[in-house]
């Protein structure tokens, strides 16, 4: 066996071997630029129940992700929209910001209904004329029929349709309120009308080059314009004001971070040399995570790098603690004292995040593997590579260590009596009165003005993007539409007794075959004394009733996808999911909900009516990622509370009485915030629970370096480094606008402060002074 | 080259004196209310058959045409730039169709220029505007709609895109005080 340090030096080597490997094949998986996601849908667990409502959710949300829309008010209407037009059309240079701009009517302009609809116009009737006939076989459609043939101003067609069928149907669908008007699409608010684009984005709304040349373009309009208001809505609006907002807080909040991270560090270490030795854990550890998590789940989210990122900074603390004691003891440094201290941080770490990888989610899965690669990776460079890497440790550190030890430390040791009884009020007050906040609005970093310009907008147009719908599946075509159509009657029914809301519905357009056939017989009673009636009030030629007659002879239904493919129909494709596993699968969207008590009271109707009848499905979109959320919060608390457990089993194999000292930074900690959220009446969210999640690996890091017994000035410079770093680094983030990133900073900010408070006051044996040179052998 | 600058001088004031279509405006809306009689006839080509209506009319400029049908039917239909007659209810086409024949008989070329190429030929007295669409959308319906007329408008034809012609003919025109109460 060779001796400790050549092996040492072996493994060393090794390391470095792999690592040039993670680099390669990291360089290889990049080759096509980051596989990255960023649906939050990825991050849930698969809902192996309802993979047809997370497609019904994708194909609703798409339109709004893939364009958007514009509402221009000036006094010159024509001019300024051309101007608008043209600035947006040359937007992006080189990579064109948009792939289609629809502005002017003849962009829209539908170029007639289609010719399937023409030749099907026998088995299409709206209401009206329906009931018409059967009120008197249509009578009294005679008398408009007569009006329009010679009325100088409607087209008269006697042969082909003599009653205007097809234009009473396609009245009734065409309920759009945008109308040309001076050769531009129009939308009219209080009596101004306002012109409106569509703009289909050639790249993704989070492309942060796109972003930049719409938010440019816009801002140039706007300077030469400043008569004219625009309203806005669409993904990309949303996204640029949150990469504006995220810009805007790095080069405060981080730089700012980033900063004191630096001085407290110079301060210390007085070397920038030691600061980059201290880093290079972080970076190597990350250069081992990033290319295996692409390996292992072949495309990365991007909240796994951005809170994987920060998990991963927890391995600052290896470094720190080596360092600190390296500096200290200086020549009398030996790593075996403090290898058990390190391997039991990394170990108590691993615990606790992959215990999140045996959970159901997704994302939770990728972040935990993620971070323990990470954390691991970082370890073996602390362990490996620190010790070998020259450290010029200033005499003034040492001193810094002892003082500040002396300084700061607690009156009195915290006893086992007095840490029960906090436990117990704190867990009595968390009980008591501790919320939960699953609302999307968490994830809605949107700027309350643009939000209330879509809501606007979307009211204006009638087009919302739709969060509540039936999810309506059947074996066949034919059986799918008279489901929606026995749906959209009791629809129907509610509406007329007064409960308001529009309903989306695609059997209004394509009514079911068996309906088809009925409407087609009751043409034929049209047809037959009424229209007798009408050629000869309106002396028409006699043969005008056989060659009407005959084109009832073959007519042709009309399906799904030749609705669907026609101008009108296009408007529609939101709402048809096509192939289920189960046969076919559509929608029926419900917009301009009420709000408040009566909502709810509807929500509890639709889902009556849902879970009456087969194949329905009532999903609340809002609602269900709430749900998902909320999973995902209490997914996290369990497996967490899971993974202490056996931490606090495994800690009292080494320490025995003590392990509850070892644990009170950590859980104190993470109750401490709970508790002070529990007073406040913060509720407890999905992103301060991730926060937690870091207060829990800094606090157990410095519970098991607080409670080893050897180089105690050392270790307590270094756990103040830590927490003082990770409160740099994640509780500013408390000061951030985006809710997300508050929450998390918040906990952080509580929890850590905590932490470095309890290490002291729960370390074993405070009264006794510190032996700063003893090199005492650990057990 | 002084002589053809002279000739352009010369015919300068006669280009000035031509009657444009603004000059036909001021013509048509110097009678705010019109009353008069109708005879439409429309050619169906696809029948190869005749309809022919006649009746009396009463419009008021910028607020209504009131069509009131005498034979074969007795109807009475009327159009307004809000409220397209009743034949179908709501329907944006029948709208549309409303507000082209109003603006024909109102002889809104600022609004008609949008969708036609508008061309005018003769005087005061006896004129003619000939409109062709600019759009292939709405190629496909109209083909050519003709205007003619002296101090009234008096004859309109449209031809269709499918052969069938429209042929409006106004005759006994009399201006007529606003508010008068003639059905």
């Amino acid at each position: 066996m060779p001796p400790p340090d050549s092996r040492r030096r072996l493994l060393a080597g090794l390391w470095g071997t792999i690592l040039l490997g993670c680099a390669l094949l990291l360089g290889w998986l990049l080759r096509d630029g980051l596989p990255a996601d960023t649906r939050l849908t990825a991050m849930l667990p698969e809902d192996r129940r309802a993979p047809l409502v997370e497609r019904a959710d994708d194909q609703l949300g798409q339109a709004f992700a893939e364009r958007f829309v514009l509402l221009l008010d000036a006094p010159s209407l024509a001019e300024a929209a051309a101007d608008l037009a043209a600035t947006l059309q040359a937007a992006g240079g080189e990579r064109p910001l948009l792939e289609r701009l629809d502005w002017r009517a003849s962009d829209l302009a539908d170029g007639g209904p289609g010719e399937r609809l023409g030749e099907s116009r026998y088995r299409l009737l709206t209401g009206e004329v329906r009931r018409a006939i059967d009120a008197d076989g249509g009578r009294s459609l005679v008398a408009p029929a007569l009006r329009a043939l010679f009325s100088p101003a409607a087209p008269a067609d006697p042969v082909a349709d003599p009653f205007g069928l097809r234009d009473r149907w396609l009245a009734a669908r065409a309920t759009s309120p945008v109308q040309a008007r001076d050769g531009l699409l129009t939308v009219v608010d209080d009596d101004r009308s306002q012109a409106l684009m569509i703009g289909h984005l050639a790249a993704s709304p989070y492309d942060l080059a796109a972003q930049a040349s719409l938010t440019s373009a816009l801002d140039a309009f706007r300077a030469s314009h400043p008569e004219a208001t625009l309203t806005r809505s669409g993904l990309v609006f949303h996204a640029a004001a949150g990469a504006r907002q995220a810009r805007g807080e790095i080069t405060t909040i981080g730089l700012g971070a980033l900063a004191g991270l630096l001085g407290a560090l110079l301060a210390v270490f007085r070397s920038p040399r030691a600061i980059a030795q201290m880093l290079l854990p972080l970076a190597t550890g990350l250069l081992l995570a990033l290319p295996l998590t692409l390996l292992l789940f072949g495309r990365l989210h991007l909240l796994t790098l951005a809170f994987g990122a920060s998990l991963i900074g927890i391995a600052i603390d290896y470094a720190l603690h080596l360092q600190c004691r390296r500096a200290v003891q200086g020549r009398h440094f030996r790593l075996p004292s403090l290898l058990p201290a390190l391997a039991l941080g990394l170990a108590s770490s691993l615990v606790a995040y992959l215990a999140q990888a045996l959970t159901p989610m997704p994302g939770l899965r990728q972040m935990a593997v993620f971070a323990a690669l990470g954390l691991a990776g970082a370890w073996l460079t602390v362990v490996l590579w620190l010790p070998r890497l020259r450290l010029d440790a200033p005499p003034a550190t040492a001193r810094l260590a002892r003082g500040w030890w002396r300084r700061t430390g607690p009156r009195g040791g915290l006893s086992p009596r007095l840490a029960l009884v906090g436990l117990l009020l704190v867990v009595g007050l968390i009980a008591w009165r501790l919320d939960t906040d699953d609302s999307l609005a968490l994830l809605n970093p949107s700027p309350a003005e643009l939000l209330a310009e879509e809501r606007a907008l979307q009211a204006l147009l009638g087009r919302d993007t739709g969060r509540r719908y039936l999810l309506v599946t059947a074996a066949d075509e034919p059986r799918l539409l008279e489901r929606l159509e026995g749906l959209g009657t009791t629809l129907d029914r509610w509406r007329d007794q007064g409960a308001g809301f529009t309903v989306h519905n695609l059997a209004d357009s394509v009514p079911s075959p068996a309906r088809q056939a009925a409407d087609l017989e009751r043409v034929r009673r049209l047809y037959d004394e009424p229209l007798a009636e009408l050629v000869a009030r309106a002396g028409l030629p006699p043969r005008t009733l056989d060659r009407a007659r005959a084109r009832l002879e073959a007519v042709p239904l009309l399906d799904v996808e030749a609705w669907l493919a026609s101008p009108l129909g296009r408007h529609q494709r939101r709402l048809w999911l096509g192939e289920s596993p189960d046969g076919v699968a559509a929608l029926i969207l419900l917009t301009d909900l009420p709000a408040g008590d009566a909502a709810e009271a509807l929500d509890s109707r639709l889902q009556a009516l849902a879970d009456a009848r087969p194949g329905v499905t009532y999903v609340d979109r809002a609602a269900r990622l709430g749900r998902l959320l909320g999973e995902l919060r209490g997914q996290i608390a369990g497996w967490l509370g899971g993974a202490l457990a056996l931490l606090a089993l495994s800690l009292t194999w080494r320490y025995r009485g003590r392990t509850w000292r070892v644990l009170t930074p950590p859980l104190g900690g993470v109750l401490g915030v709970l508790g002070v959220y529990a007073l406040a009446g913060v509720p407890l969210n999905v992103f301060s629970q991730l926060g937690l999640l870091l207060v829990l690996g800094i606090g157990l890091d410095a519970g098991i370096f607080g409670a080893e017994a050897e180089g105690r000035a050392a270790t307590w410079l270094a756990i103040s480094l830590s927490t003082l770093t990770s409160l740099l680094a994640f509780g500013l983030l408390a000061f951030s606008a985006t809710p997300a990133l508050h929450y998390l900073g918040l906990s952080c900010l509580i929890g850590l402060a905590l932490v470095w408070c309890l290490v002291r006051w729960a370390a074993p044996g405070t009264e006794t002074s510190p032996a700063e040179t003893a090199d005492a052998d650990t057990p | 080259m002084t002589r053809l600058l002279a000739l352009l001088l010369c015919l300068l004031p006669a280009t000035a004196l031509a009657f444009g279509l603004e000059d036909l405006q001021r013509q048509l809306e110097a009678t705010p209310s019109l009353e008069g009689r109708f005879v439409q006839t429309r050619h169906l080509a696809d029948l190869d058959s005749q309809l022919e209506s006649t009746g009396h009319f009463r419009y008021e400029r910028d607020v209504r045409v009131v069509w009131t049908l005498e034979t074969p039917v007795e109807e009475r239909l009327e159009f307004s730039a809000d409220s397209p007659p009743e034949v179908a209810a709501g329907d944006r086409r029948q709208a549309e169709a409303a507000a082209l024949f109003l603006d024909l008989l109102q002889g809104h070329w600022q609004a008609l220029e949008e969708r036609f190429t508008l061309t005018l030929s003769g005087d005061a007295s006896a004129w003619r505007v000939t409109l062709r669409p600019r759009q292939a959308a709405l190629r496909q319906r109209i083909e050519e709609i003709r205007l003619r007329g002296g101090r009234y408008l008096e004859r309109l034809a449209l031809d269709a895109a499918n052969g069938d012609r429209l042929r409006v003919r106004l005759s006994d025109q009399r201006a007529v005080e606003a508010g008068d109460a003639t059905p």
